[in-house]
């Protein structure tokens, strides 16, 4: 049996090999138009290959707090010519506490670090990160328009999507290439962030202390490439 | 080491001040502090007024997001000796996230005097209404203040599915009863009231047929409106006394008797 299946295997192989030797590896004996159009076809597949590239996250990130949940997992993508663009897509998830449920949060991040300042060859620092992000809910209970049962223009503002904007600081160590695994360099950073509700809510208030009006997070970037 | 020393200075001062700082989510229902405070507040009240032939209550509503406000509201209440509790008759928030809760009630927690708040149509929003159970309790709900009783009713019908039964009639027909010896008079408060925009309005008579059914009921006391209003709404004598916002700066006053008759005044704080 186990015979019968190697010899099976040995002429299904040398038929293929024929078979691809003579269709298209024989560059000599194919018309020129051919050519040309394989090798465009090829240019346009290396191209689309390159696009889907792109999508493809350049780091991991790892956020604690900032309202958008307890944890907040995802990647995202450096651009910019000094790379100093970057946008997030993160998943996080808020505890249960008094509640009725667990819930998923979504963010959408965009990132802006004007300025490196390299202490050494192995450490910089980024004095400045600024940016907004999204974050909605992905609960029934809230709502991005307020639903048709209410009288029109009853709430003015939506539950689910909230808009952050936060100032922090950030500390990169690049790892020298014979030791890296995953990542070519490891970032923690810090945020000061603030919410539309709390900025309304501040409105108006003169007594409130300035804690309740901002959150602080932590979080750690892995640059994969 | 310029450089240096500022990050670490700056890392340090936020990890101080970091317990105030570390939010999760506005609407996470992550409640520190008091919880339960209605019935805390209930068996104060209940001590206080044992026994009293007049029992003076002032009621505020819709605070919303006038902090301030509502801190002169405590201070106001606070240099005065002769109110026996204060009812917050809802709108304790504006958006129904958590910290607002927590807010209001720190603000309230500031009166000398117990107080107890109802939930508003605000307060349902989001997570809302969990926020709301888990500070003040159950959102339908009465005590008893001299030989009064205080029926204190959801009836933000527009926030619920029909699954939840808003206003609950099962709850206003438990109250003519239930401790029956300990009350001879009644007064309803809630935070909309019959034809109000998000009251259920197919049972708006219904509804006001049923409060008369609490043994000799006085009035009854709304919010959301808004604006200052008393108004004979179902032309039978019992009047729906509608307090003001928070920003008016206003608040009623109200002195109810044992033998079923009060009064009441519109004081400005």
């Amino acid at each position: 049996m186990k015979k019968l299946l190697f010899n099976l295997i040995c002429i299904f192989g040398t038929a293929f090999a024929t078979l691809a030797h003579n269709t298209g590896i024989d560059f000599d004996t194919i018309p020129s138009d051919s050519l040309q159009r394989l090798i465009r076809y090829e240019r346009r597949l290396t191209r689309m290959q390159e696009h889907w590239q792109r999508l493809i996250p350049s780091y991991g990130k790892i956020q604690y707090a900032g309202n958008m949940g307890f944890m907040s997992v995802g990647g995202g993508w450096s651009y910019g010519k000094n790379r100093q663009w970057e946008t997030d897509l993160l998943i996080g998830f808020i505890p249960k506490y008094e509640s009725d449920a667990a819930k998923v949060t979504l963010t959408l991040k965009q990132n802006f670090m004007p300025w490196k300042w390299h202490l050494n060859k192995q450490v910089f620092i980024e004095p400045l990160a600024c940016g907004l992000y999204l974050n909605t809910v992905l609960h029934n209970d809230f709502w991005v328009r307020q639903p048709d049962r209410y009288p029109k223009g009853y709430y003015w503002f939506s539950t689910r999507i909230r808009t952050n904007a936060y100032i922090g600081q950030r500390i990169t160590v690049k790892i020298p290439p014979h030791k890296r695994f995953f990542a070519k360099s490891v970032t923690l950073f810090y945020e000061i962030s603030t919410c539309d509700y709390y900025i309304l809510s501040h409105v108006g208030n003169s007594g409130y202390p300035l804690h309740e009006l901002i959150s602080l997070s932590f979080g750690l970037k892995m640059q994969l490439f | 080491m310029h450089i240096q020393r500022i990050t670490t200075t700056l890392l340090a001062a936020a990890v101080l001040t970091s317990c105030d700082l570390i939010d999760y989510h506005p609407y996470d229902v992550h409640i520190t502090g008091d919880t339960d405070v209605n019935a805390k507040n209930i068996a104060r009240i209940e001590a206080g007024c044992l026994n009293k032939q007049q029992v003076r209550v002032a009621v505020i509503g819709d605070s919303h997001r006038w902090y301030d406000e509502l801190k002169l509201f405590v201070k106001a209440i606070n240099r005065r000796d002769d109110i026996d509790f204060v009812i917050h008759d809802g709108d304790l928030s504006e958006y129904g996230y958590t910290q607002e809760f927590l807010w209001t009630r720190d603000c309230l927690n500031g009166l000398k005097i117990p107080y107890v708040a109802l939930i508003g149509n605000h307060d349902c929003l989001g997570t809302g209404r969990d926020a709301y159970r888990a500070v003040f309790g159950d959102t339908d709900f009465s005590f008893i203040a001299g030989r009064i009783k205080f029926v204190c009713l959801n009836t933000n019908a527009l926030e619920y599915d029909y699954s939840d039964p808003i206003p609950d009639f099962k709850f206003i027909e438990s109250q003519f009863t239930d401790r029956a010896d300990e009350f001879d008079s009644s007064v309803g408060v809630m935070h909309a009231r019959p034809g109000d925009d998000v009251f259920n309005n197919n049972v708006e008579i219904v509804f006001h047929r049923y409060m008369t059914q609490l043994p000799q009921l006085m009035c009854c006391i709304n919010g959301h409106g808004h604006s200052l209003k008393h108004d004979d709404l179902m032309g039978d004598g019992i009047i729906y006394h509608q307090t003001a916002s928070l920003d008016d700066r206003l608040y009623l006053l109200f002195t109810f008797n044992d033998d079923g008759t009060y009064s009441y005044e519109e004081v400005a704080f």
